[in-house]
């Protein structure tokens, strides 16, 4: 697979990973790697933030619209 | 400040506030009620002006600041507000026995405050007629009747918790609505028998604050509301355990 962002600007690069919304292939310098805090607990216990986070690959287009930029 | 210190503050916080509007909805009505012909002695006012409908607002009190509590407190204390509840998710090893012992201090501290809040808001008649909202066995009830209700009552709402709340196979965000509305339904139907507290921290505040301030002194009634909600919760969470635990149908 390709990186569409790459292919849109009229390159051609090889994808090393796929936008977890939208599900476009990236290459390096076009995926956008965030980290979610994961908590657990909650009504009875206390919510606890723990160490772990779940890692996901966003697409920029997709990383804007989710930061509401 | 310490994590645990502020999950202290949170179960302070939310204590008072159940008292302030739950308790104090009881009050109110007295004050409402007050000089109204009640027709028998077991009524003494809650009741007289709109029967059964008296303790369904009351319930609806404490059903919506319960719900209101746990939804906004929830995720930073648990939102026990409750001795009952704290002592059996301790005693089915949930819950740190040093934390358990700091969160029941803070709910009566924060049941006391809800209660002395209630009366610098709605002046004395609060105190002298309406008790502050104090729970009491009603005319011809036993010790013994009264403790038993008041540990009907809270197996009840500690069964519903283990439910919705504890057990994590249960569907999630219900919790404060459902725990809320299965407290105001006891109310509705116990309330006349012990005045349906539930919760030694909610009888705790009205009465310190009657006995500060000139209330009447109902003290020796305080065990019923150790011994019944206790007794009530601790039996509800391992019942709860055994039919729903390892080997069960729906384990």
């Amino acid at each position: 697979m390709k990186c569409y962002v790459c292919v849109k600007e009229g390159r051609s690069t090889d994808a090393v990973a796929v936008c977890i919304v939208c599900g476009m292939g990236l290459c390096k310098d076009h995926a956008i790697r965030e980290e979610l805090d994961l908590w657990e607990g909650g009504y009875p216990f206390p919510a606890k933030k723990v160490k772990a986070k779940i890692p996901r690959i966003l697409c920029p287009e997709c990383y804007q619209a989710l930061k509401g930029k | 400040m310490s994590d645990l210190a502020k999950r202290c503050i949170a179960e302070l916080a939310g204590t008072a506030l159940l008292v302030y509007f739950g308790a104090g909805a009881a009050a109110i009505t007295l004050m409402i009620a007050r000089g109204t012909d009640t027709g028998t002695p077991f009524n003494i006012g809650i009741g007289a002006l709109g029967g059964l409908g008296d303790w369904f607002a009351i319930g609806m009190a404490f059903a919506i600041v319960i719900a209101a509590v746990i939804y906004s407190m929830g995720r930073v204390s648990g939102a026990h507000i409750n001795p009952a509840v704290t002592v059996a998710l301790f005693a089915t090893k949930r819950f740190p026995a040093g934390d358990a012992g700091a969160y029941i201090v803070a709910q009566l501290v924060g049941g006391a405050i809800g209660s002395l809040l209630f009366a610098a808001s709605a002046g004395m008649e609060a105190v002298m007629v309406g008790g502050l909202g104090a729970t009491a066995p009603f005319p011809g009830i036993g010790y013994g009747q009264a403790i038993l209700a008041e540990a009907i009552g809270t197996f009840v709402l500690m069964l519903v918790i283990m439910g919705i709340a504890v057990d994590k196979k249960a569907p999630q965000g219900f919790a404060g609505l459902i725990i809320g509305l299965t407290v105001g339904g006891v109310i509705t139907t116990t309330g006349n028998i012990a005045g349906a507290s539930l919760n030694t921290a909610r009888t705790f505040g009205p009465y310190l604050v009657d006995s500060l301030l000139g209330g009447p002194d109902l003290w020796v009634y305080f065990p019923i509301y150790i011994i019944g909600p206790i007794i009530g919760a601790v039996i509800a969470a391992f019942f709860y355990d055994y039919l729903a635990g390892e080997g069960s149908a729906t384990a």
